[in-house]
C-alpha cells in the first residue's frame, strides 16, 4: 500500500513537472531558486506547447 | 519440479476463465434482446477481453514480432539529458502517457454513437482496441524508440519518403483544426444558455491567471500545492455557480447564446496563443490533468458500485441511417464516430513525442504502449454506460437538434415519442430543474447527456437528487475544463506549424517570439477552426451532424497514415510475414474511413451528402421555397467546404497509402532497398535501483 501510494506521489510530481525540475536541479548542479524554476519552466513549456495535444 | 508444472496448470486454469468470462459476457450483451442489462456485463466483458488481449497478443508482438531486450539501452538512457530523455519508473510513464492520450474524444465519441444502441458501438470499441487501436499505439511507441524517439512525420519521410512526411504534415494540420473547432462546438452546446455553468468555466479563467502568478512568482515550483489550491477554488467556483443561475441581476450576464458562446471561445483560444504560457495556458493544463484522471477513476469506482442497469436498448431503430443525432448508417458511421476509444491517429502523435523518450526498458513499451490504449478503451466503455443509463426518450431529447425534432418542447417530445422512446415535456422540465438548468432539449454534442449519465451515478453513490445538480455541473466543469485547455494548446501548435511553414517565405514570420508574427499566424489559426466553430453554431441540424464525422474521418486517416509506416517498418524487419499484424486494421480503416468520407460527399439522402444537401438549398432557392438570403447561401458555401475538406483529407491519405504501397512492393520483390533505420545496439548499464 506504502509502495502504491509512493507511485501515486511520483506520479502526480512528474504529471506537475516537478521531478523534472530536480533532475534539472541535478543535472546542472543548482539550487532552487525563483529565478531557475522560472528558467527551467520556460524551457519546458516550449517544448510541451509545441507538441500537439490528444483528442 | 512438480509445484512448476502445478503453478502452470494453475496459469492455464486461470487465463481459460478469464477467456470463458470473456466470452460468456460479449455473448450475453450480443444476444441479449428486451429486456435491460446491467452494466457489470459490459465491465466485465471489456476487462476480460483486454485481458486476453494483453496478456496473449501484445505479448505475441513484444516477442515475436519486436522482439524487445531489455538488453539494449533505451534513448532514455542513451541520450539522458534531465529534461527530455530521462529513464522513467515504467508505471509513472503509462500514467504520464494516459493522461497524453485521454481527451474528450473517448468521452464524447460513445455517447453520440449509442444512438444506434449499446452493442455496435461497445463490440467497436472492445475489439477494435485489442486488435487496432492498441496495436497502433504499442507499434508506432517501438519504432520511435528504436529510432531515438522520432516524431511520426519523421519516421514517415524516412521509412515511406518525402511525400508520406509532407502528407502526415498536412494531415496533422487539418485534423487539429476540425478537431478544435468539433470540441469547441461540445462546450457552446453544453454551455448555451446556462448561467451557472458559463459562471463555472468563466470563473476557471481567473483562477488560471492567479495560479500562473502564484507559481511564477509567489511559490515557483509548487505544481501541486498551485494545483490543489485551484482545485479549491474551482470547486467554489460550482457552488457559486448556483448563487448566480438564481441571482436575478447575475444570471442574464452568463445566460449566453450559442453565438456569444463561440466569439467568447474564439477570443479565449487567440488569447491563449499569444499569452505568455506561464500564465494561461501551463496552470490550466495542470489542473485539468489532475481533474480528468480524478473524474476518470471517480467514474470507474461509480459504475462498479452503483452498477447502474442499461436502459437503452442493444440497437435502435436508427442502424437504419435516420437518425437523429447524426445521419447514416451504422456501417461505416459508428466506427468513425467512435474513434479514440477504439482506434486513433492523434495517439500516434503521441507515441511518437514525449513516452518514447522516457522508456528505460524496452519491455516498459508493452504496458505503456498497449495497456494505456486498453485503459482509455475502458474510459470509452464508462462513457457509453454513462450515456445508457439515461432513458432513451431523454437521451434522444437531450441530443436531437431543433432541425429534426422540432422547435418547440412539445413537438420535440411527440416525434421522440414517436419513434418508441417515451418521453414528456414535464419528465424535461423536471430533470432540467434537478440539475439547476432552464432547459434541456437540444443540447447536441454529447457533453450534456454524459454530463447526465455521470451525474446519476454519482448521485446514487450517495447524496441523491439532492446533490445532482452539483454532480451535473461539476461534469460539465470537468469537460469543458479540459477541452478548453485543448483549445489553448491546439491554437499554439498550429501556430507553430503555420510559422513554420511560412517561416521559409519571410524569416521574421518563423521567429516565433515576433510579436506580430505571433499575433498574425494566431488570428490564422483561430479564423481556421473559429470558421468551422460558427458553422456549427448556425447549422440547423446542430453542427455535430456534420462536424463530426468529418474530425471522425480525419482521426481514423491519420491512423491510416500511423498504420502506414508501422507495415513498413514491420515490412522491412520480417519481410511479409507479420505484416498482417498492422495490415488487419489499416485495410479495415481504409475500407470505413473511405466508405464514409465517400457518403459524406456524395450520398444522395441530404442529410449525409454535403453536396446533396447544397444543390438542395440552391434548388430550394431557385424555385423559391428558400428564401435567398445571405444565410442561405453561406449554408449553400458551408456544403461545398466540408465535402472539399472530406474530398481532400481523401486525396492526401491516397496519397500516402499508394506510396506506401509502392514501397511495400518494391520491397517485397527486392527492387528496392529496405534498411531498418534503427539506432545501433547498445548494452544497456541502466542499473534497477535507478528507477
Amino acid at each position: 500500500m506504502k509502495r502504491f501510494g509512493k507511485l501515486v506521489w511520483a506520479l502526480l510530481r512528474e504529471l506537475a513537472d516537478e521531478n523534472a525540475y530536480q533532475r534539472h536541479l541535478e543535472a546542472h548542479g543548482r539550487e532552487h531558486s525563483g529565478e531557475e524554476w522560472r528558467r527551467f519552466s520556460e524551457e519546458r513549456l516550449r517544448a510541451k506547447y509545441a507538441r500537439a495535444k490528444c483528442c | 519440479m512438480k509445484i512448476l508444472r502445478g503453478t502452470k496448470i494453475l496459469g492455464h486454469l486461470f487465463w481459460a476463465a478469464v477467456a470463458a468470462a470473456a466470452a460468456f459476457c460479449l455473448g450475453g450483451i450480443a444476444l441479449n434482446r428486451g429486456e435491460h442489462i446491467n452494466s457489470i456485463w459490459l465491465v466485465v466483458a471489456a476487462a476480460c477481453t483486454y485481458a486476453i488481449g494483453y496478456r496473449f497478443y501484445a505479448r505475441f508482438i513484444s516477442a515475436r514480432v519486436m522482439t524487445l531486450n531489455d538488453q539494449r539501452a533505451t534513448p532514455a538512457e542513451r541520450l539522458r539529458n534531465g529534461h527530455d530523455f530521462e529513464p522513467t519508473n515504467k508505471w509513472i510513464v503509462f500514467g504520464h502517457h494516459f493522461a497524453a492520450i485521454a481527451g474528450p474524444g473517448p468521452l464524447v465519441g460513445p455517447v453520440l454513437a449509442a444512438q444506434f444502441g449499446y452493442l455496435p458501438g461497445t463490440l467497436w470499441i472492445i475489439i477494435g482496441a485489442v486488435l487496432g487501436g492498441a496495436v497502433q499505439d504499442f507499434v508506432i511507441l517501438f519504432a520511435s524508440m528504436r529510432r531515438d524517439g522520432k516524431s511520426l512525420g519523421q519516421m514517415a519521410r524516412e521509412e515511406i519518403g518525402k511525400i508520406g512526411g509532407f502528407t502526415a504534415l498536412l494531415t496533422v494540420l487539418l485534423i487539429t483544426i476540425i478537431l478544435l473547432a468539433v470540441v469547441a462546438l461540445v462546450v457552446v452546446n453544453a454551455l448555451r444558455g446556462s448561467p451557472w455553468g458559463t459562471f463555472t468555466i468563466a470563473a476557471t479563467m481567473p483562477i488560471a491567471l492567479f495560479m500562473g502568478i502564484y507559481l511564477r512568482y509567489w511559490r515557483p515550483g509548487k505544481v501541486l500545492e498551485c494545483s490543489a489550491i485551484g482545485f479549491v477554488l474551482v470547486m467554489a467556483s460550482i457552488f457559486a455557480g448556483r448563487s448566480v443561475a438564481e441571482s436575478a441581476a447575475l444570471a442574464p450576464i452568463f445566460t449566453l447564446s450559442a453565438l456569444g458562446l463561440a466569439i467568447a471561445i474564439i477570443l479565449y483560444g487567440f488569447l491563449a496563443s499569444v499569452l505568455p504560457v506561464w500564465l494561461l495556458l501551463a496552470p490550466r493544463d495542470y489542473l485539468s490533468t489532475f481533474v480528468k484522471l480524478g473524474v476518470v477513476l471517480m467514474l470507474a469506482v461509480g459504475i462498479l458500485f452503483v452498477r447502474p442497469e442499461l436502459q437503452l436498448p442493444a440497437f435502435t431503430r436508427f442502424v437504419d441511417g435516420t437518425g437523429p443525432i447524426f445521419a447514416g448508417k451504422v456501417f461505416p458511421f459508428c466506427f468513425i464516430t467512435i474513434a479514440c476509444g477504439a482506434i486513433s491517429g492523434f495517439h500516434s502523435l503521441i507515441s511518437s513525442g514525449t513516452t518514447p523518450k522516457m522508456i528505460a526498458r524496452e519491455s516498459h513499451a508493452w504496458p505503456v504502449g498497449y495497456g494505456s490504449m486498453l485503459l482509455e478503451s475502458f474510459v470509452a466503455i464508462m462513457a457509453m454506460i454513462a450515456s445508457c443509463v439515461l432513458q432513451p426518450g431523454v437521451y434522444f431529447a437531450v441530443n436531437s437538434p431543433a432541425g429534426v425534432v422540432g422547435t418547440t418542447p412539445a413537438a420535440a417530445v411527440a416525434v421522440i415519442s414517436s419513434w418508441g422512446f417515451p418521453v414528456s415535456v414535464a419528465d424535461m422540465s423536471n430533470l432540467a430543474r434537478d440539475v439547476g438548468e432552464q432547459t434541456l432539449f437540444y443540447r447536441t454534442g454529447g457533453a450534456p447527456s454524459l454530463a447526465l449519465g455521470m451525474a446519476r451515478i454519482f448521485a446514487r453513490g450517495g447524496g441523491g437528487q439532492a446533490v445532482i445538480g452539483f454532480w451535473y455541473h461539476f461534469a460539465i466543469m470537468f469537460e469543458a475544463l479540459f477541452i478548453l485547455t485543448i483549445i489553448a494548446a491546439g491554437t499554439r501548435v498550429g501556430r507553430f506549424m503555420l510559422q513554420e511553414l511560412l517561416g521559409h517565405v519571410s524569416q521574421p514570420l518563423g521567429r516565433t517570439s515576433w510579436m506580430p508574427g505571433m499575433m498574425a499566424t494566431s488570428a490564422c489559426i483561430v479564423a481556421g477552426w473559429g470558421y468551422f466553430l460558427i458553422q456549427g453554431v448556425r447549422d440547423p441540424l446542430g453542427g455535430i451532424n456534420s462536424l463530426w464525422p468529418i474530425f471522425g474521418i480525419a482521426n481514423q486517416l491519420l491512423a491510416a497514415i500511423a498504420l502506414c509506416v508501422a507495415t513498413t517498418i514491420l515490412l522491412k524487419m520480417h519481410g511479409a510475414k507479420y505484416m498482417w499484424i498492422t495490415c488487419v486494421p489499416l485495410a479495415w480503416l481504409v475500407i470505413v474511413t473511405f466508405t464514409a468520407a465517400w457518403q459524406k460527399i456524395f450520398s444522395p439522402i441530404p442529410a449525409i451528402g454535403f453536396l446533396t444537401q447544397a444543390d438542395r438549398l440552391e434548388s430550394a432557392v431557385r424555385a423559391g421555397a428558400a428564401a435567398n438570403t445571405a444565410a442561405t447561401q453561406t449554408l449553400i458555401f458551408n456544403a461545398r467546404l466540408d465535402a472539399a475538406m472530406c474530398g481532400l483529407l481523401l486525396v492526401l491519405v491516397a496519397t500516402i497509402l499508394l506510396d506506401s504501397v509502392r514501397v511495400w512492393i518494391g520491397i517485397l520483390r527486392g527492387t528496392s532497398e529496405a534498411p531498418v533505420r534503427e539506432a545501433p545496439f547498445v548494452l544497456s548499464r541502466l542499473q534497477t535501483e535507478e528507477l
